[in-house]
């Protein structure tokens, strides 16, 4: 069991996220790096599904409760157990009544992140709600109490994987291991989507050459941008349809807005273009007012960078496999 | 030992095709080259060699420093406590801690960052830590 020490607000317990439930209305929330909280669970020989801590704001500090593994990822926060450095993204062993600091993320580093992830052995313990763990914000269920945690709530692991755990055993984050830049900047590959076209070839041409900031308007709801103004060649309205994360929308004022995790499932604007599952990890990493880049890619390179990302998470699970096996 | 016991051991030396030998007595230790039946005998410095000399547990790529970051886990000259990571191997997609096995200075280390390591190449020499 671990309880939280810290004030710091926005914290969220994240599965894989809530599939199939579009059609009610649910959106699929789920972790903003999914990558990071895969690995994470693989680290502890965990089951795909288990849920896990997103931390989107430091510092962050629990205290362990009972004894328990645990691994870190996601952004590099300089974190520490009782005052002994942890490195990112490898597996660590807490004693009970230990305290786990997350400092701020390393911006200057090789990776900069915004998001870290604690993973538990065994999964953190609420109930699945509608087939997820997910902390489902806007219909406030879902994770603890469908809400964001708080100083003094206590979280349990489910039952740990008995064996094979193996101290300080880490992952090559796959930011290094499949990096995307284009001129030094995160870049993102996007569908083209059904709105296209009613934009300027101006526009169109600069939504791939310029750069995007990533505003302060930005959440686990959407990420609002800031470049040179989108314009279409007509005023285009519609009528209410569904979208998905990634989906990019373009209000009015031609300052285009990226669904992340916890969209709602419907929207009126027009959609400029669609960002690949594969990279919508990266752009959740993504620190507000850092740049970022888009790259124009079609269905069949959307699918083969998916391929690429379940093949990088397939090689962690055998190699993580083969040495937790020893 | 006894200048005429080395002499001895030197003619033995002589005759095989040994080409290095180390002998280690209380107090002393010699390294004893034999080339083409000229044996040379000279004397190993204990001050110089460390207490300790962490070894890869594993084969793989030894890093200086966690591929996130810019700073090494464990320059020269820093104190380090058991446990701690001096450095990692690499293989595959997996990063495997090399870690002091006591409470130590970090003297030097002993291959490159970036370069691939056998099972129990020497990588990291600690020297005992001060107990003032």
């Amino acid at each position: 069991m671990i309880e939280l020490l810290s004030t710091s607000a926005l914290a969220t317990v994240q599965d894989l996220g809530r599939e199939g439930a579009l059609r009610w209305g649910v959106g699929t929330a789920g972790a903003m790096d999914p990558l990071a909280l895969a690995a994470g669970n693989i680290l502890l020989g965990n089951a795909d599904d288990a849920a896990a801590i997103e931390v989107p704001v430091f510092p962050f500090r629990v205290r362990f409760a009972a004894d328990c593994d645990f691994a870190l990822t996601g952004a590099d926060v300089d974190a520490r157990l009782d005052g002994r450095a942890v490195l990112p993204w490898t597996a660590a062993q807490a004693c009970a009544g230990q305290e786990l600091v997350l400092g701020l993320p390393h911006r200057g580093a090789t990776w900069p992140a915004s998001r870290a992830y604690l993973c538990l052995a065994g999964g953190v313990d609420v109930p699945a709600v509608l087939g997820s763990r997910s902390t489902q914000l806007r219909g406030a269920f879902g994770g603890l109490e469908g809400r964001p945690l708080r100083q003094g709530d206590a979280l349990r692991a489910g039952a740990a994987p008995n064996e094979g755990f193996v101290e300080g055993l880490g992952l090559v984050p796959p930011a290094l291991a499949l990096p995307q830049q284009r001129d030094g900047l995160p870049a993102l590959r996007v569908l083209p989507a059904a709105e296209y076209l009613a934009y300027t070839e101006a526009s169109r041409a600069a939504f791939w050459a310029e750069p995007w900031k990533i505003t302060a308007q930005s959440d686990r709801y959407g990420y609002r941008l800031e470049g040179r103004p989108l314009e279409a060649v007509a005023t285009i309205e519609m009528r209410s349809h569904g979208i998905v994360p990634g989906v990019i929308q373009v209000p009015p004022g031609g300052q285009p807005i990226v669904q992340m995790r916890d969209a709602q499932p419907s929207g009126g604007y027009p959609k400029l273009g669609t960002v690949i599952e594969a990279d919508l990890w990266r752009l959740g990493q993504a620190p507000i007012g850092s740049r970022v880049r888009f790259i124009e890619c079609d269905w069949d390179a959307a699918l083969a960078a998916l391929d690429e990302m379940q093949h990088w998470l397939a090689e962690a699970r055998r190699w993580v496999g083969l040495h937790r096996a020893r | 030992m006894h200048a005429d016991d080395i002499r001895r051991i030197a003619a033995w030396l002589a005759a095989t095709d040994i080409g290095l030998l180390e002998l280690r007595g209380p107090g002393t230790a010699l390294r004893l080259r034999q080339d083409g039946g000229d044996v040379a005998v000279e004397e190993i410095t204990e001050a110089a060699q460390p207490a300790l000399v962490v070894q890869a547990p594993s084969v793989g790529v030894f890093l200086h420093r966690h591929p996130l970051r810019t700073n090494d886990l464990a320059p020269p000259g820093s104190t380090v406590a058991a446990g701690q990571v001096l450095g990692l191997l690499q293989t595959g997609p997996l990063l495997l801690p090399v870690t002091a096995p006591a409470d130590a200075v970090v003297h030097e280390l002993r291959v490159a960052h970036g370069t691939a390591v056998g099972y129990g190449t020497p990588l990291v020499a600690l020297l005992p830590s001060n107990p003032n």
